[in-house]
């Protein structure tokens, strides 16, 4: 379960990346974060692996509270984590297999345990028989496949995607909409940031829009929706943990359905 | 599972040190140099000390009485050293008689010269003392000097006296120059580790965003620099070894091994030059790529 709690994002800069944000994911979801460039999408997704932590709020993934919680910790936050970026990120002198091997070998799997999971997860994006090339001889949809193949070796509960599809034909961001969205269906919590309103609307899931650092939408495709309006769960999490930051500063409004 | 990371990071590490010859070339250069001073200042400073325990134990006070000195005046000698004896490990008086016979044997071949010699008429009567502490012989000396019947007293204390002055400037230029070259070998390591870390950012971010511990991702750049370290410990020992080799043949070639001042055989030292130096090379690199991989290597 991820909680976004009244969250602001100030970058060293001076930008107001997040400005009050509160959502709520429960485990299972498939939920999609849209909104214009500069609007804060990647902010969001950075906050919940911990690659930035929030100026004021709470924000909760899974059992670590994002804001307080110890450096040691990062790692094993991230192993339940699996991430995929718009530009692939392999590591392009090494081969198909050990670019994926390589995210199981870091958590200390043996090599046989390994070998064989990385045949299923390259099974499962349907590349097994590119095991023994290298990223450079592949499509950038195929690349893709790879990134998230590597990101299920270590069985993550959740999968972000920042902009799976951004450097993508709308064919090929089809196959990988429909990939990730089968990962899904097997339990695992997906979130995908993109542009492509297209590809959303033919989803029909859950939708979070952010602008300017604040959400004006949060809905469901289709009577999917999983989470209830976000007022409840504020008060819940306050009365039970009482987040840090000062309260006289809360008296923004949480954003409201109505409010759209 | 410990041990495969430990391997993975070994053989990343070493694939650092391939990557970056020019680097990797500075710093165990630096790491050389240092620990080649450090390993002339050990055997320098390991014949000071064996030569210093030599040469106190010989006599380094010799008392000359006058020609004519009386028993009288003698016993006034031996009554003082007696009184003083907490001073004195042991003293010795020797007859002319004494003088004269080791005189000969010190002649050797030649002693044949001395055959008709009258030591009585022209050999004192000596004492020799050794002292406990050294640094008390001039004034024990004045004071004998003070005492009837003494004609002179020689204090063999020249080669001490030589021996701890060098030693102390020694000490202080091996001090100056190793913490100098201990500070470029830190920024020339850390320059070895960021331009490492730099050249694999791409891998490192990847590790970082699939869940590997700082530690994880640190491994190997510790690994490449204690790597260094020891390479660089092992050449400054060779280049330490055969040059010490050289210079004990050049001065031993006169000079009797069991003479005061023989110089130790390299054997006898090379295996503490060798331990001293990987122990400080290896902390050097190890310790040197440890700190500047925190910095350059953060969540
Ligand atoms: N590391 C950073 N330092 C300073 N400012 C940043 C940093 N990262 C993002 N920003 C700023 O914060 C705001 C939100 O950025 P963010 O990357 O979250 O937008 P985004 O919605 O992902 O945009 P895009 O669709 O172009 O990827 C922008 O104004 C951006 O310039
Ligand atoms: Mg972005």
């Amino acid at each position: 379960m991820i909680r976004f709690e009244d969250v602001y994002k100030t970058y060293k800069t001076g930008t107001d990346a997040l400005r009050g944000v509160s959502f709520k994911i429960e485990d299972g979801d498939f939920v999609f974060i849209i909104g214009k460039s500069g609007s804060g999408k990647s902010t969001i997704m950075k906050l919940i692996t911990r690659e930035e932590r929030p100026t004021k709020g709470y924000v909760l993934v899974d059992r670590f509270p994002i804001s307080k919680m110890h450096n040691a910790l990062v790692p094993v936050l991230r192993r339940q984590i699996g991430m995929i970026f718009q530009d692939f990120r392999l590591i392009e002198s090494k081969s198909v297999f050990e670019n994926v091997a390589f995210a199981g070998e870091i958590v200390g799997m043996s090599p046989k345990k390994l070998s064989q999971m990385v045949g299923i997860v390259l099974s499962i994006v349907g590349l097994s028989h590119k095991a023994n090339a290298m990223p450079l001889e592949l499509s950038g949809g195929e690349q893709q496949r790879i990134a998230i193949a590597r990101a299920m070796i270590n069985d993550p509960k959740l999968i972000v995607a920042d902009e799976p599809t951004g450097n993508l034909d709308p064919q090929t961001s089809e196959s990988i909409m429909a990939l990730l969205e089968q990962i899904n269906r097997n339990g695992t919590t997906v979130i995908v940031c993109t542009h492509d309103s297209n590809l959303v609307d033919r989803m029909k899931k859950r939708v979070i829009e952010v602008d300017n650092g604040i959400i004006v939408r949060d809905e469901c495709a289709s009577g999917y929706c999983a989470t209830p309006p976000p007022e409840d769960k504020i008060s819940i999490i306050q009365a039970v943990s009482k987040p840090s930051f000062p309260n006289g500063e809360d008296e923004r409004p949480a954003v409201k359905l109505e409010d759209i | 599972m410990k041990f495969r990371a430990l391997l993975t990071s070994t053989r990343e590490g070493i694939q650092g040190i391939i990557r970056h010859p020019l680097v990797t070339l500075a710093s165990f250069t630096t790491i050389l140099l240092m620990l080649l001073l450090m390993s002339v200042f050990l055997l320098f400073s390991a014949n000071a000390r064996y030569i210093t325990k030599r040469v106190a134990q010989q006599p380094p006070i010799e008392v000359y009485m006058k020609l004519e000195s009386t028993q009288a005046e003698r016993d006034v000698v031996i009554s003082y050293l007696d009184q003083n004896n907490q001073w004195i490990i042991e003293y010795e008086q020797r007859t002319p008689e004494q003088n004269y016979l080791w005189f000969r044997e010190n002649l050797g071949e030649s002693a044949s010269i001395l055959d008709n010699f009258d030591y009585m008429t022209y050999l004192p009567y000596t004492f020799h003392i050794r002292l406990i502490d050294p640094s008390y012989a001039d004034e024990f000396g004045m004071n004998m000097r003070a005492i009837p019947g003494v004609n002179k007293v020689l204090i063999e204390s020249r080669v001490m006296d030589f021996l701890s002055m060098t030693g102390r400037w020694v000490n202080i230029g091996t001090f100056v120059a190793f913490s100098v070259l201990l500070l470029i070998a830190m920024f020339i390591i850390s320059n070895m580790v960021r331009i490492s870390v730099y050249s694999r950012s791409a891998e490192i971010s990847i590790m970082k965003f699939v869940g590997a511990t700082s530690g994880y991702i640190r491994l190997p750049y510790i690994i490449e620099g204690l790597f260094v370290g020891m390479v660089s410990a092992v050449g400054a020992w060779a280049i330490a070894y055969f040059t010490y080799q050289q210079v004990f043949d050049i001065m031993m070639a006169n000079v009797n091994a069991t003479s005061f001042y023989a110089l130790l055989p390299i054997q006898s030292l090379s295996h503490w030059v060798m331990i001293m130096c990987l122990v400080t090379g290896m902390l050097i690199g190890g310790l040197g790529s440890a700190v500047s991989v925190r910095k350059y290597v953060k969540v």
